[in-house]
């Protein structure tokens, strides 16, 4: 039965290129339909970021749309939906990547677009307010009005006493209030150079014609200043630590959480393998166990987002109305103890691989999530060759792997928890 | 410029009337599967709304000889996913599987369809948890405005429950509500099973065959819900007191997919608040700073659809919010767009199509949703340029109809106290408690 290909996707038409000015291109051609995929990955997140100017990098992404040299502000998406494309852009904690969906026709107008704002971005005072406005009411969307949100920014602050992690992506409210156009020049300044840049470009493209026409496009913008190092570090944990959110909500809620590896650590596959048996479809252990049979919460998660610094294995829970905290909590913690100590079964490790491997075959399945999982594996693992490859490390995880993993990463005394404690906000 | 490629198709009707449509494509060795039924929360019982929704979700709890713990662990074993919803106009169960093990996981959704057991504890089990899921959900402000948008503009229409129910709804609705409900509406002439992938056409249909084939209809197919009447206009606050940001939604009862209006509506729409340039985008966000989002869209459904524009800002800028959104909707319905507009947002919204058809997921939904509203799934080839033919006039003309400019709802979720008075100017305010909505 287990007859299919390991590998999904193949990447020997990859052509790789890196330009004077240190501008790295990868182009996947894939001609089937007359559309590309194109991302812009600069290697840049709140992991650069200080207290001061937390979110600053966030703040930088909407800044990007508000106008460069050749193009006025608000023309960068005027054109390119004139044009049959569309775009957007994210900010998480290592990376910042732009990304461009159109027909064939419209390349050249794309390159020009995404080169004229890495080569001479505009950023005005009223520019600048504007986005301010937005990202604060962003805010208050995603954290501020959002339980998760809250419990979130609470546990990355808990989990990291000094890494950059400590701080939410988007920022602290105070802080996003105070950036001001200086410190955006300067941000722009050092980390938008060519240098610390990347394109990957997956679709309807003759590479050779890609790769002049990204020469002519970029080959004159300037290299720019080294990047300066970023600063971790993280001491140890000695214990466990645990935090109250109180807002006003129907039901209790926990997320809680463990630092984890970084992304290249060979762990970080098993992690995946475990997070699959733990909560991933009907049939795992955690939503059998809290959802199913005690009914004490109504929904369980496990989230394992792999990091160029060690992250975050990261559970989520939220209680049935009436369910007890206590109870729901030590019998998720039974359950990873249980994991700790007895392992997983060799069903359920030949689950967790077929789920994982139809995860990556979905990942693989558009032009978008391709060009995107290239950039993804060049800037947490350090090379785009290992885009798709995680169906090979999943099928050299062993039950004891998973042991180890689970005995080693959920050590009780390097717990972190946080819970939502329904109530008026003090 | 043409962009969509048309896998082959085979569509058949099989001696019981249930419709198969096979895509054969290639592309990654992934299969996806539908099977709809058009029975969906407008046939929803009064005092039972939801119950649509529990016969969807409870199906895979127990089917044929299996029970749910069988049904999951099967699935799951197999690297593949089965899941089943309700909407307005039907309930579909999608399997998303490797190709190779297609086959043995169709006979699993075709009982989870065709021979739902509703084991008594498994759906108990599942009415409570509904039920629980429904205190978080009520903590969400943009949930609970779309729940209470659809309430506000369709009033007592089949449509203007949610559908996934209410608590006190939930706590009524028993097995055998469910039992009766799938023996009443689910039936081979009133279903299609989609299949997507690098999939044999032949053995596909003879797998549909054999275990679809002898699956009975009821004696009377699904009835469609009547047209949905517009209303004056009515201004809503559901009140939230620890909201620091309003969610806001404006709208009303506009067109189902097979109205000839769609493609104007769609590209009108584009303009007015499609995308990232739209006039709403521009005035409300980018020249005034008042949101992260906001957009507008037709909803559209089998027998009618709403117009909805939906966005958030703190709870000082609400008024203003609406103040502005409500004149770009005027301005829009007595002047229309430019020719320029027409064009960007047409060359947007025909240039993307072709990536809204690029999985088998997507193909498998694309010939579910053709089936259910009513039009030809190869259609999608002239859907660019049915786009392109708008014209701005049309595109006015079209608008200036469908947009609630004087009647539907202005909505809000967020503290009562002041928004009933920021928002009085525009028409007589209901305040309404969470609990009518959840």
């Amino acid at each position: 039965m287990r007859t299919a290909a390991l590998t999904v996707i193949d990447l020997a038409p990859v052509v790789a290129h890196v330009l004077g000015n240190g501008l790295r291109v990868r182009v996947l051609p894939d001609r089937l339909v007359p559309a590309v995929s194109c991302y812009t990955f600069f290697g840049v997140g709140s992991r650069n970021e200080r207290p001061g100017i937390t979110g600053i990098s966030h703040l930088f992404e909407h800044m990007m749309f508000n106008g460069s040299e050749r193009f006025g502000p608000k023309e960068f998406d005027r054109v390119l939906e004139a044009h049959g494309g569309a775009s957007n852009a994210y900010t998480s904690n290592d990376v910042t990547a732009y990304h461009e969906d159109f027909p064939t026709e419209a390349l050249e107008v794309v390159l020009e677009l995404e080169s004229d704002r890495m080569r001479a971005l505009r950023i005005t005072p009223e520019g600048l307010e504007q986005e301010r406005g937005v990202v604060m009411e962003e805010r208050r969307l995603r954290t501020e009005n959002s339980h998760f949100g809250l419990l979130e920014e609470e546990l990355e602050s808990l989990v990291f006493r000094a890494h950059p992690y400590r701080w939410p992506v988007i920022g602290w409210m105070d802080d996003i209030a105070r950036i001001g156009r200086d410190d955006c020049l300067a941000f722009f300044r050092t980390y938008y150079a060519p240098g610390n840049a990347s394109i990957y470009v997956c679709g309807d493209v003759d590479p050779d014609d890609l790769l002049r026409r990204i020469e002519a496009a970029y080959g004159t913008i300037p290299a720019g200043p080294p990047v300066p190092p970023h600063v971790g570090g993280e001491p140890p944990q000695r214990g466990e630590r645990r935090a109250v959110v109180r807002h006003p909500a129907n039901a209790p809620a926990m997320l809680a959480g463990f630092r984890g590896p970084a992304a290249r650590d060979p762990d970080t596959a098993v992690l995946d393998v475990l997070q699959a048996c733990l909560s991933m479809g009907e049939g795992s252990r955690l939503r059998r166990r809290l959802v199913q049979e005690t009914e004490l919460a109504v929904s369980v998660g496990v989230g394992w987002n792999w990091r160029a610094d060690p992250g975050v294995f990261m559970f989520s829970m939220e209680l049935a109305p009436g369910a007890s905290p206590r109870k729901a909590e030590a019998a998720l913690w039974t359950e990873i103890d249980r994991v700790a100590s007895r392992g997983v079964t060799e069903r359920e490790m030949a689950r967790a691989r077929a789920l994982l491997r139809s995860g990556v075959l979905h990942e693989m399945s558009t032009r978008n999530g391709i060009a995107h999982a290239l950039g993804q594996a060049e800037a947490l693992l350090g090379d785009w060759r290992e885009a798709g490859q995680g169906l090979v490390r999943y099928r050299a995880v062993t039950r004891e792997d998973v042991r180890r993993a689970a005995r080693r990463w959920l050590d009780p005394t390097h717990r972190n928890v946080v819970w939502l404690e329904p109530g008026a906000a003090p | 410029m043409t962009g969509v490629v048309l896998p082959e198709l085979h569509d058949t009707v099989l001696e019981n009337g249930l419709r198969v449509v096979v895509a054969r494509r290639p592309g990654v060795p992934l299969a996806a599967a539908r099977l709809a039924v058009r029975a969906g929360s407008s046939l929803d019982p009064g005092g039972a709304e939801g119950l649509a929704h529990l016969v969807a979700i409870s199906a895979r709890r127990g089917a044929g000889r299996r029970t749910g713990r069988s049904i999951d662990d099967l699935v799951e074993s197999l690297g593949a996913n089965l899941a089943g919803g309700a909407d307005e106009d039907a309930s579909v169960h999608g399997l998303s599987a490797p190709v190779e093990v297609l086959p043995r996981l169709l006979e699993v959704l075709a009982a989870v369809v065709a021979r739902p057991t509703f084991p008594v504890a498994e759906f108990e089990r599942l009415r409570r948890s509904e039920r629980a899921e429904l205190a978080h959900d009520a903590d969400e402000p943009s949930t609970v405005a779309d729940r209470a948008f659809l309430q506000a503009v369709y009033g007592a229409h089949p449509y203007g429950h949610p559908v996934e129910g209410r608590g006190a709804d939930l706590s009524r609705i028993r097995r055998r509500d469910a039992v009766a409900f799938h023996a009443r509406w689910f039936g081979p002439r009133a279903a299609l099973l989609a299949v997507s992938g690098s999939v044999d056409p032949g053995r596909t249909l003879d797998e549909a065959r054999r275990l679809l084939g002898g699956w009975r209809s009821p004696p009377s197919p699904p009835p469609d819900p009547g047209p949905a009447v517009r209303s004056p206009r009515r201004v809503v606050v559901v009140d939230k007191p620890d909201a620091t940001q309003v969610q806001i939604r404006i709208g009303g009862v506009a067109i189902p997919r097979r109205s000839p209006d769609y493609f104007p509506a769609i590209v009108g729409n584009g303009v007015l608040g499609g995308g990232f340039t739209s006039r709403l985008v521009e005035s409300i966000r980018v020249n005034r700073g008042l949101t992260y989002g906001v957009r507008s869209r037709f909803g559209v459904g089998r027998v009618t659809g709403l117009f909805a524009i939906s966005s958030f800002t703190k709870n000082e800028s609400a008024g203003e919010l609406v103040e502005v959104a409500l004149e770009e909707m005027t301005r829009f319905a007595a002047s229309g767009p430019t020719a320029e507009e027409v064009s960007r947002a047409a060359g947007y919204l025909a240039g993307l199509f072709p990536l809204s058809l690029e999985t088998h997921d997507q193909w498998a939904d694309r010939i579910t949703d053709a089936w259910i509203y009513g039009y030809d799934v190869t259609d999608v080839r002239d859907y660019q340029d049915r786009i392109r033919a708008v014209t701005p006039a049309e595109a006015r003309e079209v608008m200036a109809r469908h947009l609630p400019v004087d009647d539907g709802v202005v909505l809000a979720v967020g503290p009562a106290a002041p928004l009933e008075k920021q928002f009085s100017r525009f028409g007589p305010v209901e305040v309404w408690p969470i609990r009518r909505v959840m």
